[in-house]
């Protein structure tokens, strides 16, 4: 049993790495001290708050763990050892995650002496009625499938009259399963819905260069929530250290809300993000909607089965505002019928959905109901749009509506990333979205439709605008970068549902 | 000054092993009265117990051991609780030649096997809860301090196979001491082939042959007041130096992890309490918890150069003779067998280390006897830590 003030505690320096340094001497610590031991008296009121969340450490020793202790045996075998920052200044013990090191010869010191980046995962395994504890002393290597990525504040240089993505970012796992032409992605075991939304956080804020603490408002669109009750989004507000900080209390001045709609809890809250920054009231700068999903489905042989076929497991985020916009919000357009095409209800595993009428009266009626209405509100024509991208929860539904409205394959190609992810549930549409912002020109029009069952679509007409080629440079874990990565690991189905089942 | 220096004038313990139809109870009752049988003092003649255990309160839910221990001698005197039983003869000491206490009984126990599913996580507590969650284990920190050694002194191809081996040699030189030993969890010989290929089927660098075992046990002591101890032996054997020092919880931040500061500190401050040099120490009883803690110890009490025990001991295991020979002289290590084969239950470990020494300096030793120039050796020295060199305690006892 875990208890909840030392979850608090714990998650609290942890989740970040936070630390502090003496400003006098320059000595730091890992973990908060309100002085320096070198220093002494003289360094009350001189220590500055530290955290090594985005920095790159060195992993000076480790060793094999073969035998965890009983909370770790889930993990299988994995590498451990001591990890410095900052030259040696600051050393911290740490895991090595994304490693399947059964059967596999592996010589572990070769880790030696590498870079290595903080990783955002569960801590081990607990009960089901238990808190998730998580911990970023899990490091992968920094030259391996996550690059090491700075993340540099920048003064915003131009203010719009009209709100939109200011930055995006994607977080995709490194494993994936491979059946037939579809890969998708998998977890890996000490990863899940919350670590996908803030590690994907942490993509769309170094991307977009905005001050975390400018941020007044996150939204979080999960199926997946490991709790059912206790919000995602404040792990990745405090985490992410959004909004200001009151430092004394340990809380962030933010707003902060779980949505779920099935696989729309994200994009539908975009126009709400998108307004909330554009209310001179409202004091918030930016705002953050994230959708993440470990994508749930059945084991194949059992009912509901048929969705283990194409889940996958990813989060998207997207930061609004006013300034340096990459893409402006034109318009959109959202409709609901209570459609009970897939539902999962209260304490079951697994969602079920009814069959072949999630296509027809479920699916394709409300995406091509929204897309048209949206077009036909702002006098769109085909040819005025240059990227399409729909729900993708396979690859015939979204490639018939695109067809049935009327797209041509080079419009909603770039977005179909069904075929490399799998269905990210809640991040699906986003995905595809963001896909077509890494490779998009200034002045392009992208026409986004999600689809949630239950059901209801939401359309947006986005216009990129000239800074979307200026703020590519920040970001290197693009969508390419995630699918084209020699870094990827394969796994069988049985290790597939290992993993995806978890700690 | 001439320092009170108190003196054991008895020693007891159980074997070490599995003792699954025992209680703590029946094994500190066994320890204890074998103590004051072999002092030939009575229960009532005690002015106060240190008692030393990690875990009863988890394995055996005994949250006052003080009070269990009341229970069990029918006494009301002063008792207290430690971890080792290093700390508890430390602090009994203290209470001996501040002249408050004439006889104390200094005891330890611990239950390992009773929580056998959970033993290594509850070792964890031994490390920081940072380590913990970052993945440690009880074994992990032994394996970074020898890659700290290893790249610290550049110690690779042939010279690597050497040094593996002498770790090795640590293991089989511990295993055989045992067999003399009737108290030893482990009387049997083992090879170096043995420890080497359990490495390499672990695919580490250190392996089960290693570490030391999950123990049950007790062990116990009589300490007395120089004055007592004249009337209840002709042959005390002294308590002439003891001491610890204590380096930080968590190993990543210490300065050096390449040994124990605390080790280092705590055995200069007991050679200064005992006014001898490091060279007259003939018999020692190290915290051999891995082989490597064994071969670290050696250079971090100060008997081998920085970064030549595993040399020392390689070169003395060639041809073993039953003790190592560091700059020519002689020094015999962990007689008993080690915590490696006489077993490791933590609150007693450090009882069997003392009972070791003390036997020896006394010529009680029996097959396992050494001699220097014919005599029972004439200082030996115990060491123990409280978990990874997080403190270290030495003790230095001497005869006249």
């Amino acid at each position: 049993m875990s208890s909840e003030p030392i979850e608090r505690r714990v998650s609290y320096i942890g989740d970040r790495l936070r630390g502090s340094q003496c400003t006098l001497c320059g000595k730091e610590y890992f973990r908060g001290k309100d002085y320096c031991g070198k220093c002494g008296r003289k360094s009350f009121g001189k220590m500055k708050d530290i955290d090594f969340f985005y920095e790159k450490g060195k992993l000076e020793v480790c060793t094999l763990i073969s035998e965890p202790t009983n909370k770790f045996v889930k993990m299988g075998p994995y590498v451990y050892g001591i990890v410095s920052f900052h030259n040696g200044k600051v050393r911290v013990p740490g895991r090595l995650t994304d490693f399947i090191l059964e059967d596999k010869e592996l010589d572990f010191h070769s880790f030696e002496d590498r870079e290595v980046v903080p990783r955002f995962r569960r801590r081990y395994a607990v009960t089901r009625s238990d808190i998730v504890p998580t911990i970023s002393l899990a490091f992968t290597v920094a030259d391996d499938y996550y690059p090491h990525q700075e993340y540099e504040i920048s003064k915003p240089k131009k203010e719009y009259e009209t709100p939109g993505i200011v930055g995006y970012g994607v977080y995709v796992s490194k494993f994936r399963i491979k059946e037939g032409m579809r890969e998708r992605s998998v977890p890996f075991i000490d990863e899940d819905a919350v670590t996908a939304a803030v590690e994907a956080g942490k993509m769309a804020l170094i991307h977009s260069g905005v001050d975390h603490s400018l941020i007044g408002k996150v939204y979080v669109g999960s199926e997946s929530n490991p709790y059912a009750v206790k919000p995602i989004a404040s792990k990745v507000a405090q985490v992410l250290k959004l909004g200001g900080e009151e430092k004394t209390d340990g809380v962030q001045s933010v707003d902060a809300i779980d949505t779920e709609f099935a696989c729309k809890a994200a994009t539908s809250m975009f126009k709400d993000a998108a307004s909330l920054v554009y209310y001179p009231r409202a004091h918030t700068p930016y705002t953050m909607t994230v959708g993440a999903d470990n994508s749930q489905a059945a084991p194949r042989d059992e009912l509901g089965g048929e969705l283990d076929l194409f889940v996958g497991y990813g989060g998207s985020a997207f930061i609004f505002g006013m300034h340096d916009v990459i893409a402006e919000l034109e318009g959109w357009y959202s409709c609901t019928s209570d459609t009970p095409d897939f539902w999962r209800r209260d304490r079951e595993p697994y969602p079920r959905h009814g069959g072949r009428f999630t296509g027809e009266p479920a699916y394709f009626k409300h995406v091509l109901m929204a897309c048209r209405k949206l077009m036909e509100q702002l006098n769109l024509q085909i040819s005025d749009v240059d990227y399409f991208v729909s729900h993708q929860p396979n690859i015939g539904f979204p490639v018939r509506v695109a067809q049935e409205l009327g797209f041509k394959e080079d419009q909603y190609m770039p977005g179909l990333q069904v075929a490399k992810f799998g269905n990210t549930y809640s991040g699906s549409s986003p995905i595809g979205l963001a896909a077509i912002l890494d490779r998009a020109k200034p002045n392009e029009r992208i026409i986004i439709v999600s689809y949630g069952s239950g059901a209801g679509s939401d359309a947006y007409s986005l216009l990129t605008t000239s800074q979307i080629k200026e703020k590519r440079r920040r970001q290197k874990f693009t969508i390419r970068h995630q699918i084209e990565n020699k870094h990827l690991e394969y796994v069988d189905y049985p290790t597939y549902r290992r993993l995806k089942h978890g700690l | 000054m001439k320092r009170r220096r108190p003196a054991i004038i008895g020693v007891g313990r159980t074997k070490f092993g599995e003792h699954y139809e025992s209680g703590p109870e029946k094994l500190v009752e066994e320890a204890g009265l074998r103590a004051l049988d072999s002092a030939g003092v009575g229960r009532k003649d005690l002015d106060a117990c240190y008692f030393s255990d990690y875990f009863l309160q988890i394995t055996n839910k005994i949250g006052i051991e003080e009070g269990f221990l009341s229970e069990l001698l029918e006494l009301h005197v002063p008792m207290e609780k430690m971890r080792s039983l290093s700390s508890a003869l430390l602090n009994a000491c203290h209470g001996v030649q501040s002249g408050k206490y004439g006889i104390v009984l200094v005891g330890g126990v611990e239950k390992m096997t009773d929580r056998w599913d959970k033993i290594r996580d509850d070792l964890m507590l031994l490390e920081d809860p940072w380590s913990y969650y970052a993945g440690c284990t009880p074994e992990a920190n032994h394996e970074l301090l020898l890659r700290g050694y290893v790249k610290k002194y550049g110690i690779s191809g042939e010279q690597l196979e050497k040094f593996n081996v002498a770790l090795a040699q640590i293991s089989v030189k511990n295993h055989h001491h045992a067999i003399e030993n009737e108290y030893a969890q482990y009387q049997r010989d083992i090879s170096v082939d043995k420890v080497l290929k359990e490495r390499s089927k672990a695919c580490k660098s250190l392996g089960l042959y290693d570490f030391a075992p999950i123990s049950d046990g007790a062990s116990a002591l009589i300490l007395a007041s120089p004055e007592i101890a004249k009337s209840y032996s002709d042959t005390p054997i002294q308590v002439l130096g003891s001491s610890s020092a204590t380096d930080y919880v968590t190993f990543p931040s210490r300065e050096d992890r390449t040994g124990f500061v605390a080790s280092a500190m705590a055995m200069r401050s007991a050679l200064k309490m005992a006014d001898i040099e490091v060279g007259d120490i003939q018999i020692a009883e190290l915290y051999d918890q891995s082989t490597l803690l064994e071969m670290i110890s050696l250079e971090d009490l100060g008997f081998s150069k920085r970064g030549k025990a595993w040399l020392d001991i390689y070169n003395s295991c060639k041809e073993y003779q039953g003790f190592y020979e560091i700059d020519g002289k002689k020094l015999f290590v962990n007689r008993n067998g080690g915590l490696k084969a006489d077993g490791n239950p933590l609150g007693a470990t450090g009882g069997a280390q003392i009972f070791e020494v003390a036997k020896q300096l006394k010529g009680e030793a029996g097959n396992r006897q050494v001699e220097v120039n014919g005599d029972p050796p004439r200082f030996g020295c115990v060491s123990e830590f409280e978990g990874f060199g997080t403190k270290a305690y030495i003790h230095i006892l001497g005869r006249d």
